[in-house]
This record gives structure tokens, C-alpha cells and sequence, in this order.
């Protein structure tokens, strides 16, 4: 990036932080603070180990930084500004999770536009809010969109403050779905033989009560609800997808399901060996559904610095949103987060890695060279690396 | 001082009634050779026996051995002897509790003497936490990571628990062993302190005997296993390397060859788990390991301490066993907790495995 461009870059995040209000995080003054002036050349050096009573007045340091990237810490400290960790003295911190259209499976590199990956980002973040709200019973959530390629959640509840590294991993697993295991989530109990049945049965049931074991009930009752709706002949072919099931077994595990479908319905996946052998596999499929793909070392890490909500990110000159939850569904980052200080005007840059920019509702085509374009675009294409700033 | 005090000693109140009494501990460690005795024989069951033997018949000597073996263990000030003896006091307790919660009246201590559910939830502020259902109970999902984190088996495992509304189902004697796990850390917490000399002076004997039978206890467990999966973060890192054919440095290559030889490993096996880097030399590696075996020096030599390791930049990975467990003393504490606390069953020796590739092949 050039030098004329950065300052451009630089003079345009401070006048848009002298025009927005700006809420910090709470307990900002026990959290660690850090931040990535403009520089030139292609390495970035965090400042970081700063406290507010270093930095100042948060809106105040923005307006007069005007940095590239702002971080502050997950972790509470006594120290906040101490420059080990081991000196911060750490209290608290909050669970934060981090969701990267770089480690999203559903993601393909280089054939997602933008947009896309942003998309399925957001899918992954319902899922994700699906375990958090529900499973975790968590109240004290911000969503943020991260200003790049994804979303954070922040979760504040006290339960989790005190957590340590090895206890916030077990969330990641949870929400992941790393580490289940189908014979922990069957609860096996042997029942009396039924009549003409001299040995004792086992009954292998799904609880039906919340977790893993919940979701992979519901996914075992849309399967069989799909099956039940479907002709003989297509519920045997569905059927015999699975591995190991031949036309015997699945013609008999489709009557199973037609004549025990209240069973099915209370959790008990035993009402046939060839059924219970076909409920296996779908485990791996309801994890493969359901799991929020979250970067674990984010998580894990109680002195983890996050983006700050309500900064620009330098990166691509959006900004770090918070999300209101009704709002989700309609949020559309590539809209939304585009701040009104570079809207309504036009600006020249001078292309150097032309292609389609979607922003602000439209689409675009950079075009090599030298040309005029709304500023956000500019913006964007500047903060990307793909463009510098054109003569006035 | 109560007998419910002296089954369970690490309960507030019991501090209390030992406060109340105003018992001095340096003259109970100079003038009570009775509950310094029955202290010693604490912490020496706890290790060898992983119990803490069977209780004094009289309160008062059973109650103060107890802060004494506190003193004990603060002046033994080994990790492996901290842990035995926490998880020691711990599962004794548990014994008790469990025994109390459901023996019928006829055997009970009688209200005011037994220690029921509702006041060892209270003692650790577990009472908001856990909730009673029909059969079982529900635990909030933060208190049940705080206890539940260190125990081992995929049944713990949050993943594999019906979590629903922040909250984790479990069994009653589930909800047991997690009551032992807070006992634990309570017991745990503080421990080792700094224990004034004038009472340390009066103590020397026992200490000794103490560390003796941890040295003997080491002798007779002598590390003969193999389980790369087991080993501390650092001696993975160097033998990743190894293995990928990066060069290590001189004193790195060192720390490997001797962590691997006290463990067990012969010369040749050392030379074969390297192997697997096609370009590492042989006789070099031959020569090095026999050489931190003292077959072709006169000096035998042993791992480095975490130190050690550290100031030549070769603690890489550190993790919560590092810091909370060994304290970062030595990489072979490190893996003998891990040996430690896993199952014996699932330990899977590296030997007895390339046996059985040998085999197939």
C-alpha cells in the first residue's frame, strides 16, 4: 500500500470515528487493549499490553490514533497494561467465539464469492446461537459481525467467567460435536423378556431430554418421517444408502419404523436390529449437520484479543458490527456494515487487481486503472490491497 | 469439636471449631506426638495406599491431624505427594458422605452429627447449582465444567450429556463424584503453604519418613512405558521434529535421547522411533544415546528440568499440566502424572505396537 493511499485510508477512519457514537465493552478498564497503526510495507506490529489509562478516552484515542485495527482482551486483569500475562493477574473472561469463513467446511475457496461465504457464514452462526441460547441456556450475548469474513459472539453470563482453558474446550467439543460417542448417547436398559421371550431385552433409547442426543432424535425422526411419506419402493432404496443394508434388512427396518413410530418418537431406536444398526450412521450425519465450526484456539484462550465492535477493520474498511438478535436474519453485512462516512460520494483510485466488488447493495467491476467509484467502494478495494488512491 | 468435624475436616466448620478451641499448632507439633503420628500416617497411606487410614478413635487427635498433615505435605512440597494426598482426603470423604447419605436411621449419627446432601451442596455453594429432579439431578453447565473438566472417560465429556437450558443431567452418584472433585480442590487450594521454621524444626523427622516412602514408591514404579501420545508438550515437539528430518540443535537432540532413555527405551529402540526421518544418521544417534547412557562416558545423564528446557528455548506447547500440575518442574513429572491418570487399560505401550507391525509385516 502505498504511502498516499494509507494517509487517505488513515484520514477517513479518524473522520469517521469523530462522526460515530461509541459504546465500549463493558469492564473496559480491566481489559487489555491493542491496536495496528498504518505502516507502510506488508508487516503489521500489534501494539498491544495497553490499558485505558494509557490509551485515554476510548472514542477520544480512536479520533486521534485513527488505527488500522483495534483489539481489546476476552480476559479481565487487575493489571491490565502489565506486559506478561502472568504480571496482568488474570480475574475473568468472557467466552468468545469466533466463526471464519477460511475454516467454514461448507466454504469452497475461491469459488464462494464473497457474499457467499458470508452467507454460509451466517448459517453456521445460527447454528452456532442454536447451541449457545438453547443447549448453554446463555443470556448474555453480542453478535458482531467481524468486519472481514465472519462473525463473533461474545457470551458475558457469570457462570462462564471463571472458567479455565481446559473447561472452555469441552464447549468447543460441544458445540463442534467433536468427541461424541453413539454408545455414550444410547442409554441402555434391560427390560424383563416380553412374553415368549425367556432372556431380558435391551431397550437402547435417544434421550429425548436436550444435548447431542436430542438432535440426533429429531434427525433420526425427520429420516424416518421422509421414509413414511415416500412409496415402498424409494423408502427400500433410500434405505439401502446405508452401509451393510440389503434389501432384507431394509424392508425390514421400513416396517419397523410403520409399526412403532410412537415408540420412534420417545426415543427408543431398538424397535428393530436392522433400525438400530441404520440410527448409527446418522449420528455422524447430525453432527456433520448441525456442529458450529468455530476456530477452537479462540476460544480457549481467556487472554484472546478480539476485534473491538464499533471499530473499522482495516482489512476492508467495514465496520466491526454489533448485531441486535431480531436483527439477524436480516442483517446483510456487505449492506449494513458499510459506514455511512464513506457513502453518498464518489472518489478515483487507481486499480491494480481489477474483478467484481458486491458492496452497498450493488455490484460492481473494477476495472484496471484509473477511475471514479462510490467511496465505499474505493474503500474497500484500498483496505483489500487491490486498488491505491487515484490523483484528485 | 465435633465427630462430624473429624470425618470431615476440611468442612468451615471444623476450621472453626479448631479456631474456637485456640489450638496452637506449634505446641501441638512439639507436645502432641499422637496426632503428629496419626498426621504422618495420612499423608503416607494417601501415598501408598491412596487412603488415609483408618481415623483415630479420638475426635480431637483425628481433627488436628488433619491441619497437620496439611503442614506435612506444605514441607514435603513434592507435586505427585499434593496430588495423592488431595485425592486421598477426598475419596475418603467421599466414602463417608455416600455412606451417610444413604444409610437408614438406625445407622446414622443422628441429625446434628451427619453430614446430609443439602449441607455439603451448601459448603461449596453448590446449592443454586444443582437441582433435584424426580430421579436424578440437574447441574448448571458452568459448575459441572468446573468439577467435571479434570475427570477422565467419555461419559464425562459435556458432548455426550443431554445439555439442555444450561443445564446437564446427571446420576446421583454422578452428582457424588463431582461433589468429591470440589472436595478435592478445596483441599488442594493453598496447598503447598509457607510453614513457619519454628514449626517445620519440630517436624523434621516426619517429613523424612514421608519423603522416604515417596522415593521408595518411585523405585518400585519405575517408568518402563512407552506412550508418545502421553509425553509433555515439549519432548512431542522434539520428537515431531525428529521424525519430520528437521536438524535439531545439539542440546535439543540431548534433551530427547535422555527424556526417552528414562523412560525405558533401549538404545535401539530410541534409534528406531527416530527412524522414521529418512535422513537422520544412525551412528551419530547411536552414539549420542549411548553416550546419555553412560555406556561410553562415565557420567550417566538425566533429562533437563523444565528450566533447563526452558532456557535453551526447548518448552514448547506448554500446557495446564505444565503450570498446574508439575509446576513446571520437569518434563518427566510431566508424563508420569499423564501415566498416571489414564487408565491402565488404555495405556498402549509404542513397543508392544511396532511388535505387532512386525508381526504383520
Amino acid at each position: 500500500m502505498e504511502e498516499r493511499t494509507q494517509a487517505y485510508l488513515r484520514g477517513r477512519f479518524g473522520d469517521h470515528y469523530r462522526r460515530s457514537e461509541f459504546t465500549p465493552p463493558p469492564d473496559a478498564n480491566e481489559r487489555e487493549w491493542g491496536f495496528i497503526p498504518w505502516t507502510d510495507g506488508p508487516s503489521e506490529t500489534m501494539v498491544r499490553h495497553r490499558s485505558l489509562l494509557d490509551l485515554g478516552e476510548l472514542g477520544e484515542f480512536l479520533q486521534r490514533k485513527r488505527p488500522k485495527h483495534v483489539y481489546f482482551s476476552a480476559g479481565r486483569y487487575r493489571d491490565p497494561s502489565a506486559s506478561s500475562m502472568s504480571a496482568k493477574e488474570w480475574r475473568s473472561s468472557d467466552l468468545v467465539f469466533d466463526l471464519d469463513a477460511d475454516h467454514l467446511p461448507a466454504v469452497e475457496l475461491g469459488e464462494d464469492s464473497y457474499a457467499q461465504m458470508l452467507a454460509k457464514c451466517k448459517d453456521a452462526l445460527l447454528r452456532l446461537l442454536d447451541f449457545l441460547e438453547n443447549d448453554f441456556g446463555f443470556e448474555d450475548l453480542t453478535v458482531v459481525f467481524s468486519g472481514g469474513r465472519g462473525y463473533h459472539v461474545h457470551v458475558r453470563d457469570s457462570g462462564i467467567q471463571q472458567l479455565e482453558r481446559d473447561a472452555r474446550r469441552e464447549i468447543v467439543d460441544y458445540v463442534r460435536g467433536i468427541g461424541l460417542e453413539f454408545e455414550q448417547l444410547v442409554d441402555e436398559e434391560t427390560v424383563a423378556g416380553t412374553a415368549g421371550r425367556s432372556s431380558p431385552a435391551q431397550k437402547r433409547t435417544l434421550s429425548t431430554e436436550g444435548g447431542w442426543s436430542r438432535r440426533a432424535h429429531r434427525h433420526v425422526m425427520s429420516v424416518v418421517d421422509d421414509l413414511l411419506e415416500r412409496d415402498e419402493e424409494t423408502a427400500i432404496e433410500r434405505l439401502r444408502e446405508y452401509e451393510g443394508i440389503g434389501e432384507g434388512k431394509a424392508t425390514a427396518a421400513l416396517s419397523a419404523a410403520r409399526q412403532n413410530y410412537d415408540r420412534l418418537a420417545a426415543g427408543n431406536i431398538d424397535v428393530h436390529p436392522a433400525f438400530f444398526q441404520i440410527a448409527k450412521p446418522l449420528m455422524t450425519e447430525v453432527v456433520a449437520m448441525d456442529n458450529a465450526p468455530i476456530d477452537e484456539p479462540v476460544t480457549t484462550d481467556t487472554n484472546r484479543l478480539i476485534r473491538l465492535p464499533g471499530s473499522l477493520h482495516g482489512g476492508s474498511g467495514l465496520e466491526v458490527q454489533r448485531i441486535e438478535r431480531d436483527d439477524i436474519d436480516e442483517f446483510d453485512p456487505l449492506v449494513d456494515a458499510v459506514p455511512e462516512t464513506f457513502r453518498g460520494h464518489d472518489i478515483t483510485i487507481e486499480v491494480t487487481d481489477g474483478g467484481p466488488v458486491e458492496l452497498g447493495g450493488d455490484s460492481f467491476t473494477l476495472e484496471p486503472g484509473i477511475g471514479t467509484y462510490p467511496e465505499h467502494v474505493g474503500v474497500f478495494a484500498m483496505a483489500r490491497g487491490r486498488a491505491e488512491k487515484g490523483p484528485e | 469439636m465435633q465427630p462430624l468435624h473429624a470425618r470431615y475436616p476440611f468442612l468451615q466448620s471444623a476450621r472453626d471449631a479448631v479456631e474456637e478451641a485456640a489450638v496452637d499448632l506449634g505446641e501441638v507439633v512439639a507436645t502432641d506426638e499422637v496426632v503428629v503420628e496419626r498426621a504422618r500416617e495420612r499423608v503416607e497411606w494417601a501415598i501408598t495406599d491412596g487412603s488415609v487410614g483408618d481415623p483415630h478413635r479420638r475426635t480431637r487427635v483425628e481433627l488436628l491431624s488433619y491441619p497437620v498433615a496439611r503442614v506435612l505435605v506444605s514441607l514435603v512440597d513434592t507435586p505427585v505427594c499434593t496430588r495423592k494426598y488431595a485425592q486421598a482426603e477426598a475419596e475418603a470423604a467421599r466414602e463417608r458422605f455416600v455412606e451417610e447419605f444413604t444409610a437408614d436411621d438406625s445407622f446414622s449419627y443422628g441429625d446434628s452429627e451427619s453430614l446430609s446432601l443439602s449441607a455439603l451442596l451448601a459448603e461449596f455453594d453448590l446449592t443454586a447449582a444443582v437441582h433435584e429432579t424426580a430421579d436424578r439431578y440437574r447441574i448448571d453447565v458452568g459448575t459441572y465444567l468446573e468439577l467435571a473438566a479434570d475427570q477422565w472417560g467419555d461419559e464425562w465429556r459435556l458432548v455426550n450429556r443431554a445439555l439442555t437450558d444450561g443445564e446437564v443431567p446427571v446420576t446421583t452418584e454422578e452428582l457424588h463424584t463431582l461433589l468429591k472433585q470440589a472436595i478435592r480442590h478445596r483441599i488442594d487450594d493453598g496447598l503447598p503453604f509457607e510453614v513457619p521454621d519454628a514449626i517445620a524444626d519440630e517436624l523434621d523427622a516426619e517429613v523424612e519418613s514421608i519423603q522416604t516412602t515417596l522415593s521408595d514408591l518411585d523405585l518400585t514404579r519405575e517408568i518402563d512405558t512407552v506412550v508418545p501420545d502421553l509425553f509433555p508438550p515439549c519432548m512431542q515437539h522434539l520428537l515431531d521434529a525428529v521424525q519430520k528430518g528437521e536438524h535439531l540443535e545439539h542440546h535439543s537432540r540431548f534433551a530427547l535421547a535422555a527424556f526417552l532413555t528414562s523412560i525405558g527405551m533401549t538404545t535401539d529402540e530410541i534409534v528406531e522411533l527416530f527412524q522414521v526421518n529418512p535422513g537422520f544418521g544412525e551412528e551419530a544417534t547411536r552414539y549420542q544415546v549411548d553416550h546419555i547412557r553412560g555406556d561410553t562416558s562415565p557420567t550417566e545423564y538425566s533429562t533437563p528440568s523444565c528450566a533447563t528446557m526452558q532456557s535453551y528455548g526447548d518448552c514448547k506447547g506448554k500446557d495446564d499440566i505444565c503450570e498446574d500440575e508439575i509446576n513446571e518442574s520437569h518434563p518427566l513429572n510431566y508424563y508420569e502424572y499423564r501415566l498416571d491418570e489414564t487408565d491402565d487399560e488404555e495405556v498402549e505401550d509404542w513397543r508392544e505396537n511396532e511388535d505387532e507391525d512386525d508381526s504383520e509385516a
